[in-house]
């Protein structure tokens, strides 16, 4: 099933599917931000219809994030992921809400811990986190350690602080 | 008003400390060395704990494993709802110095920031030996006239 998936693909999206690895009923690939909706699409269409999970890779050294798509299907029982890289500066792509509503809750922490705002979703407010004026604090610039200190710890140290 | 005799004192606390009603808060492992407690292994009912569905009702509030900032002002919500007078056990590393979370953003280090604490248990997780060890001190200090918040 993994191959009959990857030739559709191939045949319809020639030349946005990169890195291509299939193994043990699990296809990873890596497409550009311009063809990743019209693929989700198609793999919607092809059967894949649940979306197990929405997760983001903050890649500051070539200012971008990568999101991944991890999908699986119930009928051939194949895993999905796709990975799209997106610009680290205006990082904004569309929902798939529309093919998956699960992807709300994904989508609105991925909002929350990274800053990546998902065009479509209805309610992108904090979800774990509350008053937060900081940067998200996934992104690697955000200096946990730092913050903690400032936050946390007074200055006179007159709580124990590791060192570390 | 009468003044209270030293009898009736003595006596009062002595009720009080042998009839703890506790409200749980409780987010990680730290609780589950108290489950023993709960249930028939070292049952907590002999010292007069019973577990309360209601900070209105309760006596002691245990929180029980890391506090993070949001959840800490849910703690002050359900301290300010208990009536006086009123003890606070903190259970485990992680209320006391943020514990294993000590480098976290989200957790707070020090609960006695937020709330007044009587008594601290340490371990990561305390032992329900520990615990047992805590909740006699302090049914003995009450006894002996701790008068709480």
């Amino acid at each position: 099933m993994t191959e009959e998936t990857v030739s559709l693909l191939k045949s319809k999206f020639p030349d946005s599917l990169l890195n291509i690895v299939v193994k043990d009923k699990c296809i990873t690939f890596s497409v550009k931000k311009e063809e990743s909706y019209p693929i989700l699409c198609e793999l919607k269409d092809s059967g894949f219809d649940h979306l197990s999970d929405v997760t983001a890779v903050d890649y500051i050294d070539e200012q971008e994030f990568e999101l991944v798509y991890h999908l699986w299907s119930h009928q051939t029982k194949v895993r999905a992921i796709m990975k799209v890289r997106i610009p680290r500066q205006s990082s904004a792509v569309s929902s798939v809400m529309a093919l998956w509503s699960g992807a709300q809750i994904h989508e609105r922490e991925i909002h929350e811990l990274f800053g990546i705002n998902f065009e479509g979703n209805p309610n992108l407010a904090e979800l774990f986190l509350e008053d937060w004026e900081e940067i998200p604090p996934f992104r690697k610039d955000f200096d946990t350690r730092k913050y903690v200190k400032e936050q946390y710890y007074l200055e006179d140290e007159q709580y124990p602080i590791v060192k570390g | 008003m009468k003044k209270l005799t030293p009898k009736f004192i003595k006596s009062k606390n002595e009720a009080r400390a042998w009839s703890l009603w506790v409200i749980n808060y409780f987010t990680a492992c730290g609780f589950m060395e108290l489950l023993p407690w709960v249930g028939s292994g070292y049952d907590m009912e002999r010292f007069g704990i019973l577990a309360t569905p209601t900070p209105r009702h309760a006596d002691v509030f245990i929180i029980a494993g890391y506090v993070t900032r949001k959840a800490a002002k849910r703690i002050k919500m359900i301290y300010d709802q208990m009536p006086s007078p009123k003890y606070v056990l903190a259970l485990g590393s992680c209320p006391m110095t943020g514990g294993m979370y000590w480098d976290s953003y989200a957790t707070i280090k020090r609960i006695d920031e937020v709330i007044p604490v009587d008594l601290w248990v340490q371990g990561c997780p305390p032992k329900p030996e520990n615990i047992g060890h805590a909740i006699v001190m302090a049914a003995n200090a009450i006894k002996g006239g701790l008068e709480g918040h």
